[in-house]
């Protein structure tokens, strides 16, 4: 008797629903808020906003005015991203310095002294200290530098303007002018710009957003352009013209990065992602003064430790495979050599070698140690002189020592130009597939966003190397 | 790798891609025509014969065999097939060559149909897919979409009276809302009605309504009526169209004339040093997008005014309620204002 009347009573509401029709719920909504509207009207008084508001619309006529606008934003951006590059050379060197040169030696000297097996001091200090401080000496200075100036940047209130500037080259691929600021912060850091792509509230745009920040080049590929372009692109030019052009060869492969992260937020927006929501805002919030030291603070402590932690988590056991592959022998060869031979075939089709392929696998944890890796295992390989023995990854002074022993390991100016698109092309360091995997909560997006990339460039390399070799 | 050349490398590249195209290409793609192959059972057809049975009954017209398998894209010998079966079966029978539902059928046929709609409210309510794509997708669901499924999703939509082109949806026990109004083409000059209903077939007429931003539930006025265009005004903007297209809007006349406001805009239509009220948010912005811009406030009766021009066009910031808030134009022109 019970039940019956409960199931009359909901089958009562659902024909009352049904009478009452599809707009008295969005009436009832509207009328809500317009009421809460008028009582705001009646009971709140605003003092001398107006005054206030008048400056904000003359920064904001300014910065977003036809002329004006993309020249301040280019000179902002470009002096951010400047300051970093270059700003963070002296304190990488010195830490490098302390930790690479000084440190690591003392550690050597201190295991010898206690009689550590050598595979374990080796274990220990070639391979899981060395790739821990490397990180830390490559990403620390640039992050500390980029963050906090960007942070400024967004808490004085200028980026929302870049976002609403742009937002119609974003909104022709699919995606959200916001997109423009974390592609900017992916310059400093992909993981951090994935982070940061919690400013965009429609869930389509950010999973755009999302997928295509590794097309930003971070802080941890940008050196390994400048040395590579440095060696093989400036050397093909007269010398005085050898900075401008091994310039001109980053930059140029910065704004392919650029294009193809319009190319595939369009092509994604189109196929994979149509069916999620869209939802488009952008608040344009008043300026005000940055909090100065308090951004410092938040943002060295929020970004550039979080940041640089995990990269730490992950550098860590990188670097005991890279000292194990290069010093656990199966049969008479390496692990390490038994891969790059493996591998060679493959890349050679690609324009690159089985060392590039093998440092990029072992690297996943971090960009940073890319470069070391390749060399040590080049040196390894070749078995020319120099380098600093299996499994321990060096870097040198000199870019031309740097320059010969990438010769003898059979690099040409293509591989050197490959290797520059590979780096721009290939899956997100571990750091960042973990971010992405904690910001969508979705393995099916964290493997695209992972495999999607490396795709791409194996299909930019190999015709960029078909088509060079048939020309040259 | 001794007999590597690049050409040849080349040429093995361009034939893969060249296959995956063939093979995957959206829609037209091999692998989805064998997938849609195998899903055109037996059962697809008898639904898609009761669907279309129901949809000539409601409009009064006759059907026969023939008519029947023109209108359906199936292969022939397999339609005469199913409505074999289906008479057997007792869901249609014939009379004098006219083919008629049973009360059966017409059950088995309104179920059909309330997936449809079901399913296409779902899609502009919960999803970003866009409206040309409703109607193709719906099509598909309605095959699969179990009797209990159906009834889930119409408690999770709130059990929705009208899909979104303004088709009523049945109820579990086969009840349908009537649609108001008359189609356009039959309205004197000069009189004033709400858009209660847009056909969205056939697909070509349908496409052309959806580029003039023509909306479900806008106020028109009738302005010019002949037999080569009718003209209409709608939310501050003029639309000129053939009798044909006009022919797939249904306008419900608007009795009581105090009801409707003039000179109502689209907030898009707003110039610089203009300011307005706002009247409404237009039904076409639903869901998530909807509440944001009420969130916002984009209320009735808060005042607006554009805040900054956008360099390249698109978006401009509108100033409400003392904040700065940058919108698309498409998003504009779903928020109806009255300009001061």
């Amino acid at each position: 008797m019970k039940d019956n009347n409960i199931d009359n009573i909901i089958e009562l509401s659902n024909e009352l629903r049904w009478q009452i029709g599809d707009e008295f719920h969005d009436n009832l909504t509207e009328s809500i808020y317009a009421d809460a509207a008028d009582i705001v009207k009646d009971s709140v008084t605003t003092q001398d906003g107006e005054k206030r508001f008048r400056l904000d619309s003359k920064i904001d006529k300014i910065v977003t005015s036809k002329i004006w606008g993309f020249p301040i934003m280019f000179l902002i951006l470009g002096t951010v991203l400047w300051l970093t590059i270059v700003g963070a050379n002296y304190p990488s060197s010195l830490l490098a310095s302390l930790l690479l040169d000084t440190v690591h030696p003392l550690l050597q000297s201190g295991a010898n002294s206690v009689n550590m097996p050598w595979w374990l001091a080796g274990f220990l200090i070639d391979g899981v200290y060395l790739a821990v401080a490397w990180v830390i000496a490559v990403m620390l200075p640039p992050m500390a530098i980029f963050f906090p100036m960007f942070t400024l940047l967004e808490d004085f209130g200028y980026l929302p303007r870049v976002a609403f500037n742009l937002d119609s080259l974003f909104n022709k691929s699919g995606a959200h002018g916001k997109q423009a600021l974390t592609m900017s912060m992916g310059f400093g850091c992909n993981a951090a710009g994935v982070v940061a792509t919690r400013i965009i509230d429609s869930p389509r745009e950010r999973l755009i957003a999302i997928i295509t920040n590794n097309f930003s080049l971070c802080n941890g590929r940008w050196p390994t352009q400048i040395l590579i372009a440095t060696i093989f692109i400036g050397a093909v030019v007269p010398e005085s013209l050898s900075s401008l052009a091994s310039l001109l060869a980053v930059i140029s492969v910065a704004v392919l990065g650029m294009a193809f992260m319009f190319g595939v937020s369009w092509a994604l927006s189109k196929t994979v992602l149509k069916g999620e929501v869209s939802t488009f805002n952008l608040e344009l919030p008043p300026y005000r003064p940055p909090r100065f030291w308090k951004t410092i603070y938040t943002s060295l402590i929020d970004r550039t430790l979080i940041v640089l932690w995990r990269a730490i988590v992950f550098a860590a056991p990188a670097g005991a495979v890279i000292w194990l592959i290069s010093n656990v022998h199966v049969g008479d060869e390496t692990i390490a050599a038994f891969l790059i031979n493996g591998m060679d075939g493959f890349g050679f089709l690609l324009g690159l070698n089985g060392v590039i392929l093998l440092a990029y696998i072992v690297a996943i944890p971090a960009n940073e140690i890319v470069i070391p890796t390749i060399l040590m295992l080049t040196v390894m390989v070749t078995g020319i002189g120099g380098g600093a023995g299996a499994g321990v990854m060096f870097e040198l002074d000199s870019i031309n020592a740097t320059g010969d022993i990438l010769r003898a390991g059979g690099w040409t100016l293509l591989t050197a130009v490959n290797l520059m698109l590979f780096s721009l092309l290939h899956n997100p360091c571990s750091t960042t597939i973990y971010t992405i995997y904690k910001e969508t909560n979705s393995v099916k997006w964290t493997v695209v966003a992972s495999i999607m990339p490396v795709i791409l460039g194996f299909v930019v390399t190999f015709l960029v190397a078909q088509v060079w070799r048939l020309l040259f | 790798m001794e007999n590597y050349s690049p050409l040849l490398a080349l040429s093995i590249f361009f034939i893969v891609v060249a296959l995956l195209y063939v093979l995957f290409r959206p829609t037209k793609g091999w692998f989805w025509i064998i997938r849609k192959a195998f899903e055109s059972s037996e059962k697809v057809i008898i639904e898609d014969v009761l669907k279309q049975l129901y949809h000539f009954e409601t409009s009064n017209n006759r059907v026969d065999m023939k008519t029947l398998v023109q209108i359906l894209d199936f292969k022939n010998t397999d339609i005469v097939e199913a409505v074999k079966k289906m008479t057997i079966n007792d869901l249609i029978y014939s009379e004098s060559d006219v083919l008629k539902l049973t009360e059966e059928g017409r059950d088995y046929a309104l179920r059909i149909v309330r997936v449809h709609r079901l399913w296409e409210r779902y899609l502009a309510d919960k999803t970003g897919i866009h409206k040309k794509e409703w109607h193709d997708r719906a099509e598909s669901m309605e095959h699969r979409l179990s009797h209990d499924e159906a009834d889930e999703l119409a408690a999770h939509l709130g059990h929705p009276k009208f899909d979104p082109h303004g088709d009523p949806i049945p109820t579990k026990t086969g009840k349908m809302a009537s649609v108001h109004g008359v189609e356009l083409p039959l309205l004197p000059v000069g009189s004033v009605g709400k858009i209660t209903h847009i056909e969205d077939e056939p697909e070509v007429i349908y496409k052309q309504i959806l580029a003039e931003h023509i909306y479900m539930g806008s106020l028109l006025k009738v302005i010019e009526n002949n037999s080569t265009r009718i003209v209409f005004e709608s939310e501050g903007e003029e639309f000129k169209l053939a009798p044909i297209v006009a022919a797939n809007l249904t306008v419900a006349l608007i009795e009581k004339e105090v009801v409707i406001e003039d000179n109502i805009a689209r907030l898009s239509s707003l110039k610089e040093d203009e300011t307005a009220k706002i009247i409404g948010i237009s039904k076409e912005n639903r869901g998530e997008s909807r509440r944001r811009l009420l969130d916002l406030g984009f209320v009735k009766g808060s005042n607006v005014s554009i805040d900054l021009l956008n360099p390249l066009g698109d978006p401009n910031a509108y100033l409400i309620k003392g904040t700065s808030i940058a919108l698309r134009k498409d998003q504009a022109s779903k928020i109806l204002i009255k300009k001061d």
